[in-house]
């Protein structure tokens, strides 16, 4: 055997226990679902399961709804998260010790216990509007509304997605910075042509993450949100667990992750452009 | 060359490959041996030695919450000690963990003539006695082998033609704050006015997600149809919704939040403790417990509406397969007994499976008001059927 070969199995068996893992939790459950979303109620194969989820007035409401809620927590979370990062990156003191300190926290509290606690803080009767009342000002409906469920999103993501991009801020070396500065480079300036493209990796990390959080959550949709129109996670455990129509549920976890496919391949696609340049 | 760092994590690698490999091998293994002693002629020995006195034992898989635990926990050592020869086996499903599987593996060693599959008595809800009814798999019981199934009322009986033993039930009632409420409804009618008249203090929860709000639901859309319609599973009917559902999307601007429906049983609960709503639909097992742990306010009051919501039981079935019946039947007969039946009534709240005339008095003045009136619905698949119509019609009007 010479160098080369010995090389391809090397490297061939060091890919094996990933790629069995993959095959036997992703790859096989992905064919299994595509291939019962097909089956129709009369028992054939056709695509009326997913004719179904466009053109039912409930299911398209979901959609749009998912959709919306997604891109609303994605924006919000991004720009919180840069805002903490930078903020993290440049001040200093007591405050943004504090910050650093703590800004991980809700990493650590489990997701029923944090969607109860944001309950109990933002509900009708919550800690919030007792206070706001007591200066006699009636605090807006936010549970039970698609508002509840950006609030526990920005709870669940902002952590993580701050942790990705101080840490990408962290590596842009501070030399870069102040020779932009001393050419005159505004603050706007230094984000949109030093921070950001070279913190854009970390960036995408970061959206694809939240994204693929937000669009398959379910139990702070499920709990604090109105129960019409559903999320899409919501709905398909609704379908599979109430209506007991398991097709259709397959059908709407197909849809689920080609939506989060079109992220995944653009995703991937950036990320190859760039190992292209690097070469 | 060869190098050692290489040569280690090409091990490792193997081994993880290896080992991923057998680990799904011993879980196969497992199950298979798990589910063989079934057919292990050891079994069917001990089987036939119960009815000559000897040591019998038999696998009893129940599902439900941690309160249903709780209650075998404490019913199981009870009739082992009065029964030395029979010992009982329980198994625990947590709720919403393994029904499904646990039927299927009955109907699946039925199917493959394997005898029961090594579970001799099973508790669930009206779906599996329904499903096991059409597949033929539950024993037909009789006061004959179980004396204390007289105490059980004829009616209820029938209902399941004999294939299950309601042993326990709960019933959905109204909760009331009777702080602000000081005369709550008594019929539906009646709280319909009261709902309009109030809007926004009433709030029942999804139907699909807890029994109280399902409840609440079904008995609006029977309230015009005719008595016996609720024993009644025959399709044809969903055509006769369409007043009720009618009601119900009416009502929805004035019930909570303007058409709010929380998730789960716990989420009125919860919406009565803090206030925010004066009257519910609710379990009575669930408010008595949370009474006495004082989650609830003690303000709070139940109420029966005439007709009555519908009652839950919770059912008990034989595998028609199990070759250990004797001694099941002794532990059934254990189970409908007042003395378990107390049981029941003082751990979980519950109400007694057999009828309140052979419990004693005080147990009767417990359930003054609430056990009154309550119906056994009994409508098989509809009630699927009327989840999925309710998120069209009430939820996303």
């Amino acid at each position: 055997m010479n160098k080369e070969h010995k090389q391809a199995v090397l490297g061939l068996t060091l890919v094996i226990p990933s790629f069995l893992l993959l095959l036997v939790v992703v790859v096989v459950p992905i064919i299994q679902s595509f291939l019962e979303s097909l089956q129709s109620e009369a028992g054939g194969y056709d695509l009326s399961r997913y004719a179904y989820l466009f053109t039912d007035k409930g299911m398209r409401a979901n959609i749009r709804f998912t959709l919306e809620i997604t891109v609303i927590s994605c924006v919000l979370v991004l720009l919180v998260s840069y805002s903490l990062a930078i903020y993290m990156r440049f001040s200093s003191g007591r405050l943004v010790d504090w910050i650093r300190k703590t800004y991980l926290i809700p990493l650590f509290i489990p997701g029923v216990i944090a969607t109860y606690g944001l309950m109990n803080l933002f509900g009708n009767h919550g800690w919030l509007s007792r206070w706001l009342a007591l200066a006699g000002w009636e605090m807006p409906w936010v549970i039970f509304a698609a508002k509840g469920i950006v609030l526990a999103n920005l709870w669940f993501n902002i952590p993580f997605a701050t942790m990705l991009l101080s840490s990408a801020l962290a590596g842009i070396p501070s030399s870069v910075l102040e020779s932009a500065k001393d050419v005159g480079a505004g603050k706007l300036m230094i984000f949109a042509r030093i921070l950001f493209p070279l913190s854009y990796k970390t960036f995408l990390v970061a959206l694809t993450f939240v994204f693929m959080g937000v669009i398959g959550s379910f139990t702070a949709p499920f709990l604090v949100g109105p129960n019409s129109p559903q999320m899409l996670g919501v709905a398909m455990e609704q379908v599979f667990g109430v209506f007991r129509e398991q097709e259709q549920a397959a059908a709407i976890a197909v849809f689920t992750f080609l939506l989060c496919s079109a992220l995944g391949v653009f995703y991937i696609r950036s990320m190859a452009k760039e190992e292209a340049e690097r070469r | 060359m060869f190098h050692w760092k290489k040569g280690f994590t090409l091990l490792s690698a193997a081994l993880l490959s290896v080992s991923l490999l057998t680990g799904c091998g011993n879980g196969t293994n497992a199950s298979g041996a798990s589910t063989s002693p079934a057919s292990d002629p050891s079994a069917s020995t001990q089987a036939s030695s119960a009815a000559d006195g000897q040591s019998a034992e038999f696998q009893f898989y129940f599902t439900g919450s941690q309160n249903v635990k709780d209650l075998w926990d404490t019913l199981i050592p009870m009739f082992e000690k009065e029964h030395p020869t029979i010992k009982v086996k329980p198994v625990y499903i947590p709720s919403g963990t393994g029904a499904q599987p646990t039927y299927d593996r009955i109907l699946a060693a039925k199917q493959a003539g394997k005898g029961s599959g090594d579970i001799d008595l099973y508790e669930d809800g009206i779906t599996y006695v329904t499903a096991g009814g059409k597949d033929d798999v539950w024993e037909k019981l009789s006061p004959d082998s179980i004396p204390n199934l007289a105490n059980i009322s004829a009616a209820t009986m029938n209902d399941v033609q004999s294939l299950a033993i309601p042993y326990r039930s709960s019933a959905v009632v109204l909760a009331y704050n009777s702080e602000r409420v000081s005369n709550p409804p008594g019929t539906l009618d009646d709280l319909f006015n009261w709902i309009r008249a109030n809007p926004g203090r009433f709030a029942y929860n999804d139907p699909a997600t807890g029994g109280s709000g399902s409840s609440f639901v079904t008995t609006v859309l029977y309230k015009d149809l005719p008595a016996d319609a609720i024993h009644n599973s025959d399709p044809a009917i969903m055509s006769k919704w369409d007043s009720g559902f009618k009601i119900l999307k009416d009502l929805g601007p004035s019930v909570y939040g303007k058409g709010i429906y929380p998730k789960k049983n716990q989420g009125t609960l919860d919406l009565l403790a803090n206030g925010e709503v004066d009257i519910i639909p609710a379990w009575s097992d669930m408010v008595l417990q949370q009474l006495s742990q004082n989650l609830l306010p003690s303000s709070t009051k139940l109420k029966q509406i005439t007709p009555g919501f519908n009652g839950g039981p919770t059912y008990l079935m034989v595998n028609k397969q199990s070759e250990k019946k004797e001694a099941i039947y002794e532990f059934l007969n254990f189970v409908l007994s007042p003395a378990a039946q107390e049981v029941i009534v003082n751990k979980m709240n519950g109400f007694p499976g057999i009828e309140l005339s052979h419990m004693p008095q005080e147990v009767q003045s417990k359930f003054a008001g609430v056990s009154e009136g309550f119906r056994t619905f009994n409508i098989g698949d509809l009630g699927k059927e009327i989840n999925k119509r309710w998120q069209s019609d009430v939820a996303a009007q």
